[in-house]
């Protein structure tokens, strides 16, 4: 095709992605290197009748001029990136100087807010993706073996946990789960524990959050791994039966290759899903005992009075590091993949 | 009706030359046939002069323009497609009308149009049908019909023939030519089927590995093949091919001398004669040696034999038998020898002969 | 598939069935339930006494005087005006949808056509766009918006999803198109067609399995999206899912829980019709090449 003919193809979808996603990300890396202004003090001298006393109060007039005239803020450098809200420099330092053991070290590093986001983060993902896929090609497999007229309705209501917005699902399993809720409430029957409650304990909450994520994301998997089972290349599974290969052999040597690629897909948009997670954490009104990477950045733009621009600069490009490094594996093999093709 | 002519056309992919400084001049009206093994750069040839493929070096023209850089529709070419390429969603008659179509042919002239060219390949039958519901030869004839219902200047066919069963590819073969001699358009037709091309053609193009080797009438590649590739590729069975020596005017190879070739270089050479130039003789012969293998084809018997590594075949008369091992000569005289470069394989004319 | 199921033992098939119900009760029980539940007080839904008091309505027929009460759907309806927020992500959703496969199909055809470089790297950058969180364009969109006056509009969050939609939407169908045979392109821009033409008369035709499954996910993002609509729409723009977590601010009214309850079985009616209507796509779409990327 000639670059002519591309580039009239392309304009479109380039400049959608350039001005909208490229852009913003330099508009970030910028907005991360300031912070917002400290108001102004004006220092009043206030005489009354028991003498004179300094007073300084904010001025509100001078704060408001200021923050127009200058919307970024004052430049910070790299100060937001090592503050104690991000990579805490100075606290993880000092952490790593007193702590007694890796342990110890681990968990006072666990609970400043950045650490504490991205283990979150980490342990979901990590979690959650590899049973999305099992879970997926279980449900996959029994689903194909069912009778041709119940495969229909089965397919459709599997698809509904997919298919629902993310925060309208975690809320209905939200009101599920809690103490006056089904689910919540069998449980306390259960286990004969009218405290019980799925929300208080941090622990408890990271289960919850997990298993809405696995039930959510399980039905992405099937569909692909569904699809895949349906488009099994017969003639190669009938010269192999020819060739001699038993049942098991097959499996191995035709299907397993089949669905390799769609297990990889599956497994790279849910690494990139999971590693955003956000929407449960809200509906699920998580927040105190499980914040994502996602969450932080949501909670400093959302926070009351003025948004922390600066702040979730930073925690976004950090979040962008770390996703970049997740799918380093991916995109070096892909260009290996493609210098082997050229 | 136009020239085609390439002057250096190459085709690089990065690493990879597809096709290499080829330069050809075609004339108004001639029927070329490109012909080569597989992978020698035959469609790569055809798709540049399509404007499908961006040209790497060099340049083609078309009548009296450089047609480089122009796009596939401003060429005025019809082409067939080695894989068909029929539009899924339109009926035959629909296939075979879109040119008309998109080229803003006055449509009170379609319906005759497609018609006629439908007729042309026997395809009446089936205008309504999609072409999923053909079978292969009948899409290969949905293809031609679309490429001959429009006069285009230049026809580019890339095997059209190459999934019919062997009656109807006689026929349509016939159909091609015949309709060549009505319309007289300049047409490149890509074949590996040498049958296609000694019939069809008004001149061959041989290739391989995207080099021409030799561009000539059918009789010319036939009987003057200009080096070891084309000698060994044309011709059914083709050409022996036996290393050897000349010394004073005499071949010598494994069971094999032949004399009478004065004028010759001497040195290492590669001989080449044609299985039907040749023949058994009662006594002595060229070549003594036994019977390697003895094939029975019909209208003739094919006496093979060992020169050394080569094996060399004959024709011989349908109801010739012999036994496997029993000794035979056979005739090759110097008349019938075609000579080629030892090391380069270019052919040697020897003064001998003709 | 006989390959795999051929000579199940009846004990394997009984785990499968066995599986794949208490899988089933798994995926919808929860819809059910809540679908129920919405039409209830919320002393009922969220009974403190017993939870079968849900599926009775005791406290219901208490209030109300029926077992069943459609005074959620009124609050959240009329009330709190949840009617805009409908309009509004229809609004949003359907241009997206149009737009980002508009968009999407000229970018994804001119990808699989094309044999040069750097439509190598633009895949790549779209698949490094695809792996950001969408927030954390957020906090890049924000001050810009503000500082332009853009904030708060419903262009912006439609132009901004199209946007964060792209990525993925020229993936899916880079790979759709190149399932399609080149020679018919290729014939067509012999037959006289110029890439656009061909592109229109030709691949069209044969582009809709690929595009509805493509639209689906895009109609999913755009239905879906909580936060890009959260941050950069102003309250009188707001589309469901953010009006809806605003009900939830304040759950601590008696009642208003109810709001959001019946709000969000108002929200999820038309994700129900859409997989309806559009099941077998999802798969075959999936089958034709969609997922080969
Ligand atoms: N896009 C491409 N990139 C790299 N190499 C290519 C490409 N297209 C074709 N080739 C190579 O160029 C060579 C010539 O291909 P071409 O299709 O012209 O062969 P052909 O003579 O038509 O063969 P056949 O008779 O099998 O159709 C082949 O070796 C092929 O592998
Ligand atoms: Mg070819």
């Amino acid at each position: 095709m000639p670059h002519r003919t591309f580039i009239a193809f392309i304009l479109p979808s380039a400049l959608a992605m350039l001005i909208f996603i490229a852009l913003p990300i330099v508009s970030v890396v910028v907005q991360s290197l300031f912070i917002e202004h400290e108001r102004v003090m004006v220092t009043a001298e206030n005489c009354g009748p028991f003498g004179c006393k300094k007073e300084s109060h904010v001025d509100e007039a001078a704060t408001a001029e200021l923050r127009r005239d200058q919307p970024l803020g004052r430049f910070n450098g790299l100060g937001t990136y090592l503050d104690r809200k991000h990579l805490a420099a100075k606290e993880v330092r000092e952490a790593f100087a007193e702590a007694s053991g890796p342990i110890d070290f681990l968990t006072r590093v666990g609970s400043l807010p950045l650490y504490k986001a991205l283990g979150f983060t980490l342990a979901y993902t990590f979690v959650v993706t590899p049973l999305v896929l099992i879970l997926g090609f279980m449900i996959a497999l029994a689903v194909n073996a069912l009778p041709y007229f119940v495969k229909g309705p089965v397919i459709f209501a599997s698809l509904l946990p997919m298919i629902i917005t993310p925060l309208i699902g975690s809320l209905i399993l939200f009101w599920m789960i809690d103490a006056n809720g089904i689910i919540g409430a069998s449980l306390q029957a259960l286990f004969n524990d009218p405290d019980l409650s799925l929300k208080a304990s941090p622990t408890l909450t990271w289960i919850t959050l997990m298993v809405y994520g696995v039930w959510h994301s399980a039905p992405f998997a099937f569909v692909v791994f569904y699809a895949g089972l349906q488009t099994l290349p017969h003639d190669t599974l009938e010269s192999a039966m020819i060739d001699g290969a038993n049942r098991f052999e097959r499996i191995r040597f035709v299907v397993l290759p089949h669905l390799m690629p769609l297990a990889i897909f599956v497994g790279l948009i849910q690494l990139m899903d999971n590693f955003r997670v956000f929407e449960p954490i809200v509906g699920f009104n998580a927040g105190a005992s499980a914040t994502s990477l996602s969450y932080a950045i949501y909670t400093d733009l959302r926070s009351t009075g003025a948004p922390l621009f600066g702040s979730a600069a930073a925690t976004s490009m950090l979040t962008i590091i770390g996703i970049c490094i997740l799918m380093a594996p991916v995109l070096v093999r892909t260009w290996r993949d493609f210098k082997r093709r050229h | 009706m136009a020239t085609i002519s390439l002057k250096n056309v190459s085709k690089k992919w990065a690493g990879f030359t597809g096709v290499d400084a080829l330069s050809l001049d075609i004339a108004d009206g001639e029927f070329l046939v490109l012909l080569g093994p597989s992978g020698c750069g035959k469609t790569t040839t055809m798709r540049m002069i399509a404007g499908l493929e961006t040209i790497s070096d060099g340049e083609i023209w078309i009548g009296d323009r450089v047609v480089n850089t122009l796009e596939p529709k401003d060429r005025d070419i019809a082409m067939v497609f080695q894989s068909y390429g029929l539009y899924p969603t339109m009926s035959v008659y629909e296939n075979i009308r879109f040119p008309l179509r998109v080229r803003k042919v006055p449509r009170e002239t379609h319906h005759e149009r497609v018609m006629r060219a439908a007729a042309m390949v026997e395809l009446g039958d089936f205008l309504e049908r999609r072409p999923a519901a053909l079978s292969g030869g009948q899409r290969q004839r949905v293809a031609l019909a679309r490429a001959i219902v429009r006069q285009p200047t230049v026809f580019l066919m890339d095997e059209p023939l190459s999934n019919l069963d062997a009656k109807l590819r006689v026929s349509t073969r016939a159909q091609i030519k015949n309709l060549h001699h009505e319309l007289k358009t300049t047409t490149i037709y890509v074949t590996h089927d040498q049958i296609e091309a000694m019939t069809l053609a008004d001149r061959v193009v041989v290739m391989n590995r995207g080099i021409v080797q030799q561009v000539g009438t059918p009789m010319q590649i036939y009987d003057r093949p200009a080096n070891t590739f084309v000698a060994g590729f044309i011709g059914s069975p083709a050409m022996n091919l036996i290393e050897g020596d000349i010394r004073s005017g005499v071949f010598t190879a494994t069971n094999m001398r032949v004399e009478g070739l004065a004028g010759m270089p001497d040195g290492p050479v590669t001989l080449g004669f044609r299985a039907e130039d040749a023949g058994v003789a009662d006594r002595g012969g060229q070549i003594s040696a036994p019977v390697y293998s003895m094939e029975l084809l019909g209208d003739a018997s094919m006496v093979t034999v060992q020169c050394g590594k080569a094996l060399a075949a004959v024709k011989t008369p349908k109801d010739f038998r012999i036994a496997i091992g029993a000794p035979v000569g056979i005739t090759v005289p110097a008349s019938i020898c075609h000579f080629f470069d030892a090391r380069s394989g270019h052919r040697i004319e020897h003064p001998g002969k003709d | 598939m006989s390959v795999l199921t051929a000579k199940t033992s009846p004990w394997m098939r009984g785990a499968a069935i066995g599986f794949i119900t208490l899988w089933l009760l798994m995926a919808a029980f929860p819809f059910v339930w809540t679908l129920w539940g919405s039409f209830k007080v919320q002393g009922d839904f969220f009974s403190r006494q017993d939870w079968l008091n849900a599926l009775y309505g005791v406290q219901t027929l208490a209030e109300t005087g029926s077992s069943f009460t459609g005074r959620g759907y009124y609050g959240a309806w009329v009330e709190r005006e949840f009617w805009r927020s409908v309009i509004n992500t229809g609004i949003v959703t359907g241009f997206v949808v149009v737009i980002s496969l508009t968009f999407g199909t000229l970018g994804g055809y001119a990808l699989s056509r094309s044999t040069a470089r750097y439509a190598f790297w633009i895949l790549i950058a779209a698949l490094i766009f695809r792996a950001m969180p969408h927030i954390t364009l957020l906090s890049g969109y924000l001050l810009p918006f503000f500082q332009l006056g853009v904030w708060g509009y419903l262009s912006t969050a439609i132009i901004v999803l199209v946007a964060i939609n792209q990525p993925f939407t020229i993936w899916m169908l880079n790979s759709f198109f190149q399932t399609i045979p080149k020679d018919l392109d290729e014939s067509a821009m012999v037959d006289g067609c110029s890439r656009f033409q061909a592109f229109r008369l030709v691949i069209i035709p044969v582009m809709w399995p690929g595009v509805i499954t493509t639209g689906l996910f895009s109609f999913l993002l755009a239905y879906n999206d909580f936060a890009v609509t959260a941050v950069l729409l102003s309250q009188e723009n707001q589309t469901m899912v953010p009006k809806i977590a605003s009900f939830m601010g304040s759950t601590q009214v008696q009642g208003n829980v109810m709001f959001a309850v019946s709000a969000v079985v108002s929200a999820t009616v038309p994700l129900f019709i859409l997989v309806l209507f559009f099941q077998r796509h999802i798969v075959s779409g999936l089958t034709a090449g969609a997922v080969k990327g």
